[in-house]
């Protein structure tokens, strides 16, 4: 009885602990003055501030195309390879599985700092940071991307329904892309909000092959660190309200499939 | 055909860039000449070899600090309730976005030099709390260690659904105290997910660049900021030695890789007997 009590105990402990430092943050946000252990006192001021301003706004929606032309990009890639895997060549997985899981094995830093190495001086299409950034990025979600997709393919079982698509007079291609992929639509959204969540939170990436020439919304957020606290707050409370609304979607949408 | 965009990318981005920065890291500037220079260097001067150590250091202890927690918070959530259970997934769920530039914030708010916990600490006197400096390798190793525990407590739950209540229960049958139970039982079933989770987690905080770039900007030497202070610096550029930093940065991840499957291997054998 006592054990159980001690475990239970630990688990809502951990839990205060995690807690603690967005609470903190979310309230530093309202605070007028914070010098000592409790705010002098609560204020919408400096959401005031942030809110208004037109280059938040403008780094926000950088973030979304950067978000969104990479995952329709890797979202487009994934399917196309995953058609021929899936009804081609099924023992192509192996290898697919193999290239798709390095980058994470290898964790953003690298990827980006080979990426700008190889591109840097590069003239046209190449050298254009947003092509670096967006391909980078394309690197970085694919592990995510494939593993949804092939999860999603598997529980389907859309080699069976091919075959039976194929049987009825189907195409192979139209039997994919018109039978198969509706039906692991929700798979693929998953694995985009996750992915859309790894992009959104990205700095280590954005810092290395952009800097200050592209600014996204964890570029604004850095810089905003070095003018006001409270200011910094308020952005990271919006951020981390849109990472939220993202990764609770994903969590739905995961629970209704299963 | 298919199949080549998906591969034209992976070529481009992924393994192009990849031979590029490894041959780079073997070639004089600008000429096809073969050096081991930028090796030397970096093995033989303290600014190097004291980021390589520090990186390597804090990755190992904020690991084991945030397994050790997250091991006890993992069985913790395994006795627990379906409903607070479920809870419990959905605060580690939250926090583990909550990682980088934010949490590097959320920190310095809380023990910064006018942090809430350092003001706390002098006005009740706690000498500990009130000399804080979040900015060191200690401050850096507290605050990885937040990242550390939602991280490994999601991998480890599910290894700790694989002990069946009727192996606790056989034990205490025979017996067993509770310990007992643990080293004889649960730790060695354990053992193989909580190597491959060590690893994830040194990979984690090895890498880690948001975290330390914005807490610390230059005040401890680490890994993923000299390399790209290499390659983006404002003053001077050295594209060999980051080249060369960041090929030693994947082989001490390959390196953790190795001794997780040794380890397991092990541990395997071991249990056979």
């Amino acid at each position: 009885m006592k054990k159980v009590n001690f475990s239970k105990w630990m688990m809502w402990v951990t839990a205060l602990y995690l807690i603690l430092p967005l609470v903190l943050t979310f309230l530093y946000s309202f605070s007028s003055e914070w010098i000592n252990v409790l705010p002098t006192g609560f204020t919408f001021k400096y959401y005031m501030q942030i809110l208004p301003r037109q280059d938040f706004y403008m780094s926000l929606a950088r973030t979304l195309l950067i978000c969104v032309l990479t995952i329709v990009l890797a979202g487009i890639l994934m399917l196309l390879a995953m058609y021929v895997v899936t009804v081609y060549h099924p023992k192509f997985d192996k290898y697919l599985q193999i290239l798709c899981m390095i980058p994470y094995a290898l964790q953003g830093i690298i990827i980006a700092i080979s990426i700008l190495t190889l591109y840097s001086g590069a003239k046209g299409l190449f050298g254009s940071r947003i092509i670096m950034l967006v391909g980078t990025y394309c690197i970085i979600i694919l592990p995510y991307m494939y593993q949804g997709i092939r999860n999603a393919l598997r529980a389907v079982s859309a080699r069976e329904l091919i075959e039976a698509a194929q049987i009825l007079g189907c195409t192979r291609f139209y039997a994919f892309f018109r039978i198969i992929v509706p039906n692991i639509l929700s798979g693929i959204i998953i694995s985009s909000m996750l992915s859309m969540g790894i992009i959104f939170g990205d700095f280590v990436v954005v810092n290395v092959i952009a800097g200050s020439s592209y600014q996204t919304a964890s570029m604004f957020l850095y810089k905003t660190m070095a003018q006001s606290g409270q200011a910094t707050s308020v952005v990271i409370v919006v951020m981390f309200i849109i990472t939220l609304i993202l990764s609770t979607i994903a969590f739905k949408l995961r629970n209704k499939t299963h | 055909m298919a199949l080549v965009p998906l591969a034209g990318v992976l070529l481009f981005y992924l393994i192009i860039p990849l031979f590029n920065l490894i041959l780079k890291s073997f070639l004089k500037e600008g000429q096809l000449v073969f050096t081991l220079e930028y090796y030397v260097s970096v093995f033989t001067k303290k600014y190097y070899i004291g980021a390589i150590i520090n990186s390597v250091l804090i990755a190992i202890i904020s690991a084991t600090i945030g397994m050790f927690i997250a091991l006890f918070a993992a069985n913790a959530a395994n006795h627990a309730t379906a409903k607070s259970k479920n809870k419990f997934l959905s605060i580690l769920n939250m926090t583990s976005n909550f990682s980088g530039i934010p949490l590097a914030f959320a920190y310095i708010i809380l023990l910064g030099n006018t942090g809430i916990l350092v003001v706390l600490g002098k006005k009740l006197g706690i000498e500990a709390l009130a000399h804080f400096n979040v900015y060191t390798i200690t401050g850096l190793i507290i605050t990885y260690v937040y990242f550390q525990i939602p991280l490994a407590t999601l991998l480890l739950i599910p290894t700790f659904e694989g002990l069946r209540k009727e192996w606790r229960e056989a034990s205490q049958i025979l017996k067993a105290s509770s310990f007992q139970y643990w080293i004889h039982i649960g730790i060695p079933i354990l053992l193989p997910s909580i190597f491959s989770t060590l690893s994830v987690l040194f990979a984690n905080a090895l890498a880690a660049y948001a975290t330390a770039y914005a807490l610390l900007a230059n005040n401890v030497s680490l890994l993923p900021i000299r390399i790209s202070e290499m390659f983006v610096g404002d003053v001077y550029q050295r594209p060999g030695l980051g080249s060369a930093l960041s090929v030693i940065m994947m082989l001490l991840m390959v390196i953790a890789v190795y001794i997780n499957q040794y380890l397991l291997k092990k541990v395997r054998g071991g249990g056979a007997r």
